[in-house]
């Protein structure tokens, strides 16, 4: 285990935090956006987060049975399946025979509150990374005895 | 053995420090893996093994090796003394969030400045044995 392996896990953590805001910020971006390449509104996106698994750091780790703590990974962004929101806009040129608009099904308050929990999670792993350096700068403050 | 026993303090203390090096990586993943879905959250526990690896010793001046494995050839130090280890195991309690994950962020930053001030701590405790074994060697008048 190297000194500073525990920051680049919290730096994989802020990796996936800054992908979700990313994610987030698109999504509201295209709060009104009735056309897309695929056809149909645009689709709320969602990032799939997985433990990420490292062979190396199995065998690297002082004994055996430690598990692998290689931090995290965005493994996906798929689309919200939940319905479209329809809404009655007859003069929209997007607009159905019946005078209804697909709109894309995202709530902004939904996504305000899940960009306040991606900032606060990426938040947290900058703490850790500051908490890491803190112990390594201690550990080499040892050779100036 | 002679009078200059150092190595006891000195093995103590690193021991400490790579446990709490250990326990600030398993921490970071924690945090680092806060949002993720179904995560079991690691522990590290050293500070048991670390009790038992400075059990008091009879003679101060005893000498003593440890041995992890039978091939190897100890020298009879004080009983109850054992190899150090540290053990990270996968925390399987029970969930505490709708997404099946037992992680607690409050509590992992918690861990995460204890942790540090704990490594700190030793670290400090490190320098200041070096210290006095260089002042030792260099005979301040």
């Amino acid at each position: 285990m190297g000194l500073y392996s525990s920051i680049e896990v919290s730096a994989s953590g802020l990796s996936a935090e800054r992908l979700a805001m990313d994610v987030i910020a698109n999504n509201l971006a295209n709060v009104n956006t009735t056309r897309t390449p695929e056809g149909g509104p645009f689709k709320r996106q969602l990032v799939v987060f997985a433990q990420k698994q490292d062979a190396a750091a199995q065998t690297d780790s002082l004994n055996g049975s430690t598990p692998s703590n290689a931090g995290v990974q965005a493994v996906g962004i798929v689309n919200d399946t939940s319905p479209d929101k329809l809404v009655y806009d007859p003069s929209h040129p997007d607009a159905d025979p019946q005078g209804y608009v697909h709109m894309p099904n995202i709530e902004v308050v939904k996504e305000m509150v899940d960009m306040m929990a991606a900032s606060r999670a990426y938040e947290a792993n900058v703490t850790a990374i500051s908490e890491s350096r803190t112990i390594g700068t201690a550990t080499l403050g040892i050779l100036r005895a | 053995m002679g009078a200059i026993n150092f190595g006891q303090t000195v093995g103590i203390l690193e021991n400490a420090m790579s446990g709490a090096a250990t326990t600030n990586a398993a921490v970071a993943n924690n945090v680092a893996n806060a949002s993720t879905p179904q995560f079991q959250r690691t522990d590290v526990s050293f500070k048991d093994a670390l009790a038992r690896t400075e059990a008091p010793s009879a003679d101060p001046n005893e000498f003593l090796l440890a041995t992890d494995d039978p091939r190897q050839i100890g020298v009879d130090g004080p009983a109850g003394t054992e190899a150090f280890s540290i053990t990270s195991t996968v925390d399987e309690s029970e969930q505490m969030r709708v997404d099946g994950s037992n992680v607690d962020i409050d509590q992992e930053m918690a861990k995460l400045s204890l942790n540090s001030s704990y490594a700190q701590t030793m670290a400090q405790l490190a320098t200041n044995s070096f210290t006095r074994i260089k002042d030792a060697i260099q005979e301040h008048a």
